[in-house]
Formats: structure tokens, sequence, C-alpha cells
């Protein structure tokens, strides 16, 4: 930084195109998820880059700005589209095993193998992985988004959804087990599981 | 499946998301080393991930990036939404 034992640099809200255009494509695939439905990822990618514009003079150059523009995205979403405001938190999703998709690929494909067990997982389309992530509770959608899709660690998904690190660790673990179970699903109701399918 | 299998299994979201000290690490690795079944598990679970994040994606409309410079212009500045 160019101010050595001074305060730190606040962002020059004239480069804010510059330096936030660039996370356009995934906060609008992050705003897709959420939504499920493009006109209203646009709306909330628009009300989110104005909030950030609007704040980009305080935020402090040299920090995550990426986990900064995620949090906005993610508060902006909470608030606009929260069917009920006071739902509970955690949704029931029922008993939820470990390596569920990985244990019913491997005995109904007859998946002796790693490599079948890798064929298998080609066999989901991009729609299909879309549509297991959509239809996640919110509260476990979130967290998976950002660990899963966006690479956001457990410290830095706290600090964006604003829980606990515990919370975030349950609820995405709970979510990537729920999620196995919805592509299992898909993998049925598809006919992949079939011999030879 | 031994307690060594069910300690990896509890353990393993957070080796795959590097969320983990390096000894309970090297600890988990040296069980999978000796654990086909379980490095089998470990390895579908590391495709799995990389699989979400890859069926994630969207390109937006391009017409999207002069909707938001526009909307941005004309709301930016002002400090207030019209």
């Amino acid at each position: 930084m160019r101010t050595p034992g001074g305060g730190v640099p606040l962002a020059n809200q004239a480069t804010f195109e510059a330096d936030v255009m660039e996370f356009v494509p995934q906060l609008y695939s992050a705003a897709l998820r959420m939504t499920r439905n493009p006109s209203d990822a646009e709306d909330v990618l628009q009300e989110s880059l104005l909030k950030a514009f609007r704040g980009y003079g305080t935020f402090k150059a040299g920090t995550n700005l990426k986990a900064w523009l995620y949090r906005i995205l993610t508060n902006t979403f909470i608030n606009k589209y929260r069917k009920t405001a006071r739902r509970p938190a955690e949704v029931e999703l029922g008993a939820l095993e470990d390596l569920y998709l990985f244990k019913r690929i491997g005995s109904d494909l007859g998946g002796a193998t790693r490599s079948a067990e890798e064929e298998a997982l080609d066999l989901f389309v991009d729609q299909d992985i879309k549509r297991a992530v959509e239809d996640l509770p919110e509260s476990f959608r979130i967290p998976v988004i950002l660990a899963d899709v966006e690479g956001f660690s457990y410290k830095e998904i706290a600090a964006i959804m604003d829980v606990p690190i515990g919370t975030v660790m349950s609820r995405l673990h709970r979510g990537r087990k729920a999620l196995q179970r919805a592509l299992w699903r898909t993998a049925e109701e598809r006919g992949l599981t079939e011999p030879g399918a | 499946m031994s307690r060594y299998c069910e300690k990896s299994a509890a353990l393993m979201y957070s080796y795959l998301d590097q969320e983990m000290t390096v000894i309970r690490r090297i600890r988990i690795r040296m069980h999978l080393h000796r654990c086909p079944p379980c490095a089998d598990g470990f390895h579908f679970e590391t495709r799995l991930k990389d699989r979400i994040r890859t069926g994630c994606h969207d390109e937006p409309p391009a017409e999207l990036y002069d909707r938001l410079r526009t909307f941005l212009q004309q709301h930016g500045a002002s400090g207030e939404s019209r």
C-alpha cells in the first residue's frame, strides 16, 4: 500500500467500473441461482451494484473486494426476496447420509471402479446441477453457492452471511448432502440409473 | 469400517475445503493411503464439488453491461433512487 504506517487507503469511486465489472458474470450467475429467474437476478444485481457504487468510497482498498461484493449481493437478495420474514433458519431436510450419491452410484450402476463413478458424474448436464442447487432451501443454498461455486472459505462465508462459522459448516454440509439426494432423484427420473443407460 | 473410517468421513468436508490444520490433514491423508474405499469416496466428492462449480455458470445477456452502466450513471451520482 502507498500509505506506509498511515491509514488504510480507500477505494477510488472513479475506478469502480474497472474494478468491479469483471465480477459481473459470476455475480450474475450467483444471483440467478439465488432468485431462480433471469429478471429477478438482474434486479438483484443492479441494486447490489448501485449499493456497491455508493459505498465504494468506504471500501478499504486491498481488502477482499469479491467477498465485499458477495456480501452486498447476498443481503440484497435476502432483503428483497425473503418470502416470510420470520422463517425458521433451519428447514428440515430429513436424515442425510454421508457419501449419498457415491454409495448409490456404486451399487446401482455397478460402479465398482473409480472411473465408472466418475463417468456417472458426467451423465449430469449443467441444467441438472443448476436445478439441484436451486431446489435447496435458501439457508442451505446460499452457503453451497458461496463455497462450492465461488470458493469462499468458511470464515468468509460467515462474514458474508453474518452467521457463526459453525452455522456455515452445518448448513453447507447438510446442503451438500441434500444436493446429492436431488441429483440422485434426477438420475432416477431420467433413467440414468438403468443398466446400460 | 474402522473408527478411522468414521472419523475421516466426519471430517471429509473440512478436509476437502482445506479448512483444517496441517497435522489433521496429514493424518487423514495417511488413512486414505491405507484405505482405498475411503480414498474412492473422498475422490468422488472432490469430483462432485468440481462438477457443481463448473455446472453453475451462466453467461449474462450481452446487453446487461450496457443496462448496468446506464443504471449506475442515472442513479449512482445522485445518492438517491429516482
